[in-house]
């Protein structure tokens, strides 16, 4: 999945971005027009001074020499006025310098002349990094002072929509509370608050009304179940049935039993859904499983081994306790042949329950989703781990399975 | 005995008649909530089996009116409404009994049975059949007068069997009355025979004979 930003850190980063290139560029600009301004100033200083000198020789000066600002030099031929920068010897620092030189050549008082000025830009250079220098400090001062305003100022403005954001993610169906959604002035936020509003309502209603659904559909069933039934157990009882017929008739009963299973489970898990199991009390586990595995021993299954080896209490109601622990051992009875053994342990806040598997579920990330059955060898109803996971996600225990040397292990975490 | 079935679904209620008749049971049917406030307050009956949700009003009101006139008949529930609360308020109301749709007739006959016995004796609650008597208060089974020492399985087993007797009990209806919903682990009933050949053991000969095998894979607890 692409890495994900948050938002102010996205705005803030587009901020910084164009504030740096906004700077740069700037600089740059700011660079060259003064660059530009300086040489012009340079080169007018220079035609002004060659204009100086040359009204000074019209003037009758014979010879008028600066070194090396201004050098005079009779030539025979004119040449081309040239204007370039050079880099000659200045006697009075005793080093080399940059001068920016005009050499013009002038006819005066019929002599030829060749008047070169020149003019040292050492300065103008010290003075443009000064101007880019104070140009960035300026503008890094701006910047934090903009960049902390707009970050408060986004924060107040996108408040909000963070605390709505959070209410929406504590939003749950099963949950009753209402969101708490925070209005804003802002239009957006304001619409964008009243349309979660009205999407969680619907949410809620339609889930409500499935679970009422779901609930009459299965109670509403009974009935017809209940005749149905008591017309088989009138039946078997006629004189005129034969054997056939009565194994056809009990076969029936066989069906009969698992659609009432199946509605049974519907029921407790739309109760669970309903938050109708409210009496929450300290259940010893460790007595509950002794009872349980003495019933499933009754019914021959002699395979249960459990070890104790703290007691078990947990608070939660006994009905689900009663039906949590009796799905996970049921669930093991019909994955295990009779002679192996299925092993059940408790100790502190932990319920182990394992049994032997030739080979690991294909999807077991499936495994407690309602009517999933990974093969149809049994006539399970594909709703017993639903109503375990279901019970555990009603009192935050946490459940888990996994596949371990041949083994199926579901394991719960009861401590909080 | 004389039986009130007060149940508006009319499939539902015939089966119940005819089932409780074959014992020679006089059966009245109530099929609305008018009907059974009525006859529950004029006549007299053994026990009253009373629907919680009958189409024109609620069994928990005739209940309540048959408390009030201090009628002894026993009451059990029988609702599609597997809900403990439900469960509870009918019990606290003064039922004797509470029993879910869907049920099996075997198992309402056996509650009935269970109703009159400690209606009748007055708390003695002894069941006989022949030669075997069964103190369901200390659940002890006796046959000639000697305590039959059974386990708490093959105790139900002849309790179910003597309140059907000349009835046919099919495995399923046995397993689901022996062990309720974990029936459904069973892939197939065979241990029902064990445990029917164990009891036939610890039985007298004589009293052996009346488990009967009747067609494929069922029972019944008869006379010869």
């Amino acid at each position: 999945m692409e890495k994900k930003a948050t938002l102010l850190k996205k705005t803030s980063k587009t901020f910084l971005l164009t504030g740096l290139v906004l700077a740069f560029l700037s600089s740059v600009a700011l660079y060259f027009y003064t660059k530009y301004l300086l040489e012009d100033e340079v080169k007018e200083a220079l035609y002004s001074t060659e204009l100086r000198v040359e009204s000074i020789i019209k003037n009758g000066a014979t010879h008028y020499d600066l070194p090396p600002v201004i050098v005079v030099n009779e030539v025979a031929v004119l040449g081309r006025d040239v204007l370039k920068d050079t880099i000659i010897y200045d006697p009075s620092e005793d080093e080399m310098e940059l001068f920016r030189e005009l050499s013009t050549y002038k006819t005066i008082n019929g002599k030829n002349y060749q008047i070169t000025v020149r003019n040292m830009i050492v300065e103008s250079e010290d003075f443009l990094i000064a101007i880019v220098v104070s140009n960035s400090i300026i503008f890094i001062l701006a910047f934090i002072f903009l960049f902390y305003f707009n970050t408060t100022r986004n924060l107040q403005l996108w408040s909000p929509f963070f605390k709505n954001l959070e209410q929406m993610k504590r939003f749950s169906l099963t949950t009753k509370e209402p969101l708490e959604l925070v209005d804003s002035d802002v239009l957006e936020f304001s619409e964008l608050k009243n349309e979660i509003s009205l999407l969680t309502n619907k949410v809620r209603t339609d889930y409500e009304n499935l679970k009422q659904f779901t609930e009459n559909v299965s109670h509403e069933m009974q009935t017809p179940l209940a005749i149905i039934q008591a017309k088989i157990d009138n039946l078997i009882n006629e004189q005129e049935i034969n054997d056939k017929q009565f194994e056809q008739v009990s076969s029936i009963q066989k069906d009969i039993q698992r659609l009432k299973q199946l509605n049974k489970r519907i029921t407790t898990l739309t109760k669970i859904d309903n938050n109708q199991f409210i009496n929450i009390e300290n259940v010893s586990l460790t007595d509950l499983v002794s009872e349980k595995i003495e019933d499933f021993k009754e019914l021959q299954f002699a395979n249960l081994v459990y070890t104790s080896k703290n007691e078990l209490s947990v608070s939660m109601d006994v009905f689900l306790a009663d039906i949590l622990i009796n799905n996970l051992i049921s669930n093991a009875i019909k994955h295990t042949k009779q002679n192996e053994e299925i092993t059940i342990i408790t100790k502190d806040n932990l319920l182990v329950i394992s049994n032997f598997g030739e080979k690991a579920l294909a999807h077991p990330e499936n495994l407690f989703l309602r009517f999933y059955r990974e093969s149809d060898t049994n006539q399970s109803t594909g709703l017993g781990l639903a109503i375990v996971k279901k019970i555990c996600d009603v009192y935050d225990f946490k459940i888990s399975y996994k596949f371990e040397e041949t083994h199926h292990i579901f394991s719960i975490d009861f401590s909080k | 005995m004389k039986y009130l079935i007060a149940e508006d679904e009319l499939d539902l209620q015939q089966s119940i008649v005819t089932y409780l008749q074959r014992d020679g049971n006089i059966c009245e049917v109530a099929s609305d909530f008018g009907e059974a406030s009525e006859k529950a307050a004029i006549y007299d009956y053994d026990v009253i089996i009373l629907d919680i949700n009958l189409v024109t009003g609620s069994g928990l009101d005739v209940l309540k009116t048959l408390k009030k006139e201090k009628k002894k008949a026993g009451v059990i529930i029988i609702s599609a409404n597997n809900s403990l609360t439900d469960k509870l308020e009918g019990l606290d109301l003064g039922a004797d009994d509470y029993i879910t749709k869907p049920f099996h007739l075997a198992e309402l006959n056996s509650r009935i049975n269970a109703v009159l016995r400690r209606g009748k004796y007055g708390g003695d609650e002894i069941m006989e059949f022949n030669e075997i008597r069964i103190d369901t208060k200390s659940r002890t089974a006796y046959v000639d007068g000697i305590v039959i020492a059974l386990t708490r399985k093959e105790y139900d087993l002849l309790v179910f069997f003597i309140s059907n007797k000349g009835r046919v009990l099919s495995k399923e209806i046995i397993a689901e009355h022996l062990w309720g919903d974990n029936s459904d682990l069973l892939d197939n009933f065979d241990f029902i025979y064990v445990h029917i050949n164990n009891l036939r053991k610890k039985l007298t000969p004589q009293s052996a004979k009346y488990i009967k095998t009747a067609y494929g894979s069922g029972y019944k607890f008869i006379e010869d």
